[in-house]
């Protein structure tokens, strides 16, 4: 993209200063398989920078911006492979909020998620996973929560927004951390991250923590999915750009045969094939963010567009820069395997490339010739 | 007719007149045609264009074309894709024209461009040689000054047109000593000049379009050098860029598609969960073709110059079509093989059409492996 192309230069070059400044592929490494996996004090730099509140309306303490201001923010983000869960609270979580009818938890809860004061999770999907909000057994009953929630991140949030089935339809309800009830188990993936299984035995929720209820919750809950689906794929954008980067550089400086491998056409046809998925990335979410910035009622066809090429491409980079790098690329010293584990769980989340290829079958069925 | 200023009026506004035009005047026969067709075909077609001014749309007005701005260009072919309306032998308009306007002397443009425009001359392109392919810059026609006329021996191939051409357009080796690039010279030759024997070649589809142009002591006035001697191939060259975002259209590819779509219906695919997970990844490559199509195309019409990374556009395009009509192969099944228009249960069909044309779309225009040659050193900054 050209520089006049982009109005979003500024938020970008403040993502460049945080990653001079606030981190590195060595903290990366050291939040490795730690508990929570991120640092509480960077979280809090974010959220200065005022990132946790861009999608955050101006009267709940955010920047009351769209969806191409934060994915400029979590393209450049995610090259710096930071752990901090800034999609899945900021726009995950803090969206199933505020597209909910609660305005008096909004007022509650929102301005805190905007300042970096209370850090939220989306409890939605269960044992099986999969991309459906609605597919919901966790049940909201006499006052109380009974279920179980998976592949919840951050799984050390201060409180979670769970999706349950309930008389009137579905619901989300706000649940904060240590409720009675309430048991966190982790899973580890495959970045050094870890994620939730979340129990939740008779835990008792009153009105003023349903979220949103009925059809707004469905809508709540899809509109949320949708757009972190989106923001995902522009935070995959940014970690195979990266990857693929360090893999060219790679290629012009190792010498084999007497030459630079860069040189070699085979790898030359391999590399511009990488290129290629990496600009079709950027060419589908921009396209996705002019288009839905218009007309937001093809959100759910525009995620599953940007999801699944943004997958597969990042998958795809991940695994061929393994290879071009030879034996060191399998070493874990070598910080190549970093993008292609976070290319793996960014691309597994809110569902793979095969996941939202069904879905787009089944939210746009092809036209024949008139 | 007094010419128009065309990039004052609206982008809308211009679209739906050109599409208004095509509709209304452009032979209904003649729409989505399975091949090249000749002039014998369209040439009554083109007079309408001419007539109305429309026949040289990226010309400037001096020279009686449309003046048309890139953006403005590319609405116009979008609305020719969209109208499936058949190209002409236009080698004259498309490349040959913005060559002689930007290179040529006065007198040259002169001579060569009002016939050109009124189709009195019909142009073949002579680049290509039986030894000269994708390595085009090896070439070994060879133009000898002799007093005022140079004297050209060779052969050239895969020359489209060559039937039809009165005139044709060749990069001849005029310095046998310098660099491989360095002594070519652009030259200007009639078809009716003794020594020229046009064989035309039968392509994959039955039909002759190419031909290979043998020139045998061909004798052309010296004075129809264009630019200078030796610099016929930075000229060439120069004018490139255009080309590679019109090959990058998603048109082909989304008209295909509804082809495709019929016989998955036909053949009752739609049960195949294996089949459709190919056939919605194809849909999706196509909708990304036009996402980065768009993107390129926004470029342009913003006024921007396009940087050597367009050369994607025409991998993703042609490939992305390729794989499409491989896959509406595969769902015809034993109809795959059917010449024609071969018969489902609702449609009949010609599948083996666009298959074919679909094959020499990834090697002209600078074969899919050149393209990723010119990426791999330009864009992605990789050593040689």
């Amino acid at each position: 993209m050209s520089q006049q192309e982009d109005p979003n230069r500024m938020l970008r070059d403040a993502v460049t200063a945080f990653a001079a400044r606030d981190t590195s592929i060595t903290r990366v490494r050291q939040l490795r398989d730690t508990a929570p996996g991120f640092d509480k004090a960077v979280w809090k730099t974010i959220a200065e920078l005022g990132w946790t509140g861009i999608m955050i309306p101006e009267e709940y303490g955010g920047m009351g911006l769209g969806l191409g201001e934060m994915a400029a923010v979590l393209e450049e983000f995610a090259k710096t492979l930071s752990p901090e869960p800034l999609n899945p609270s900021s726009v995950l979580a803090a969206g199933a909020l505020l597209h909910g009818n609660n305005e008096a938890l909004k007022k509650k809860l929102l301005p805190g998620i905007a300042s970096g004061e209370i850090l939220p999770a989306l409890a939605w999907q269960e044992t099986e996973g999969g991309i459906d909000p609605l597919a919901i057994a966790t049940r909201a009953e006499g006052g109380a929560l009974n279920g179980g929630k998976r592949f919840v991140f951050p799984a050390d949030a201060d409180g979670y927004l769970v999706s349950a089935r309930s008389g009137n339809g579905p619901a989300v309800y706000w649940v904060d951390k240590g409720s009675a009830g309430l048991t966190v188990e982790y899973e580890p993936r495959a970045d050094g991250t870890r994620c939730g299984r979340i129990s939740l035995k008779n835990v008792k929720v009153i009105d003023a923590q349903l979220a949103a209820s009925g059809k707004t919750a469905g809508a709540a809950l899809q509109r949320a999915v949708d757009e972190a689906t989106i923001m995902a794929g522009a935070e995959l954008l940014g970690v195979m750009s990266r990857a693929l980067e360090i893999t060219l550089e790679y290629m012009r400086i190792r010498v084999q045969f007497g030459k630079p491998i860069g040189s070699f056409q085979a790898l030359q046809h391999r590399a511009v094939d990488l290129f290629i998925q990496k600009e079709l990335s950027f060419s589908v979410l921009r396209d996705a963010l002019l288009q839905t910035a218009a007309d937001a009622s093809g959100l759910g066809l525009w995620a599953s567009r940007v999801k699944s090429r943004c997958s597969e491409a990042g998958m795809r980079i991940g695994r061929e820069s393994i290879q071009i790098h030879g034996g060191i690329g399998f070493a874990d010293e070598c910080d190549i395997g970093l993008y292609l584990k976070r290319a793996m769980v960014l691309s597994a989340w809110l569902g793979n490339g095969a996941v939202h290829r069904r879905r787009y079958a089944a939210l746009a069925p092809a036209e024949a010739a008139a | 007719m007094q010419a128009q200023d065309w990039d004052k009026m609206d982008d809308e506004a211009f679209r739906l007149e050109v599409r208004g035009f095509f509709r209304k005047e452009y032979p209904e026969h003649l729409r989505f045609p399975a091949y090249h067709l000749r002039w014998a075909d369209t040439k009554d077609w083109y007079k309408k264009l001419v007539d109305k001014g429309w026949a040289a749309p990226g010309w400037p007005k001096e020279w009686g074309g449309m003046g048309l701005s890139p953006g403005k260009l590319l609405i116009f072919i979008e609305e020719q894709e969209r109208h499936g309306v058949a190209r002409t032998p236009d080698m004259g308009i498309i490349l040959l024209g913005p060559l002689l306007i930007k290179f040529a002397t006065e007198e040259q443009k002169k001579q060569f461009l009002p016939p050109s425009l009124r189709g009195e001359y019909i142009w073949c392109q002579g680049y290509s040689e039986p030894n000269a392919g994708s390595d085009l810059a090896s070439l070994k026609v060879e133009a000898v000054l002799d007093r005022d006329e140079y004297v050209i021996n060779g052969s050239k191939t895969w020359t489209s047109y060559a039937m039809d051409a009165t005139h044709m357009f060749i990069l001849a080796r005029t310095d046998k000593k310098a660099k491989k690039q360095e002594g070519i010279s652009f030259l200007l030759v009639d078809m009716k000049t003794p020594g020229i024997t046009v064989r035309p070649i039968r392509n994959l589809l039955g039909v002759e379009v190419f031909a290979e142009v043998f020139l045998d002591n061909v004798r052309t006035p010296a004075k129809w050098l264009v630019g200078k001697p030796n610099q016929g191939w930075t000229m060439a060259k120069a004018l490139l860029g255009f080309e590679r975002i019109s090959i990058g259209s998603p048109k082909l590819a989304q008209t295909g598609l509804k082809r495709l779509d019929a016989i998955v219906r036909s053949q009752g695919l739609t049960q195949d969960p294996a089949f459709m997970d190919r056939y919605t990844q194809l849909r999706l490559d196509v909708a990304d073709l036009a996402s980065t199509y768009s993107r390129f195309a926004d470029l342009l019409k913003r006024g921007e110059t396009l940087g050597p990374d367009v050369s994607i556009l025409k991998i993703v395009a042609t490939e992305t079509f390729q794989r499409l009509t491989e896959l509406t192969l595969e769902a015809a099944g034993d109809a795959g093989a059917i010449g024609g228009k071969a018969a489902f249960r609702k449609d009949s069909v010609d599948i083996l059409s666009p298959f074919y044309n679909a094959r020499p779309a990834t090697i002209y225009g600078g074969s899919n492996e050149i393209q990723r040659n010119i990426l791999a050193k330009n864009v992605l900054d990789l050593p040689s």
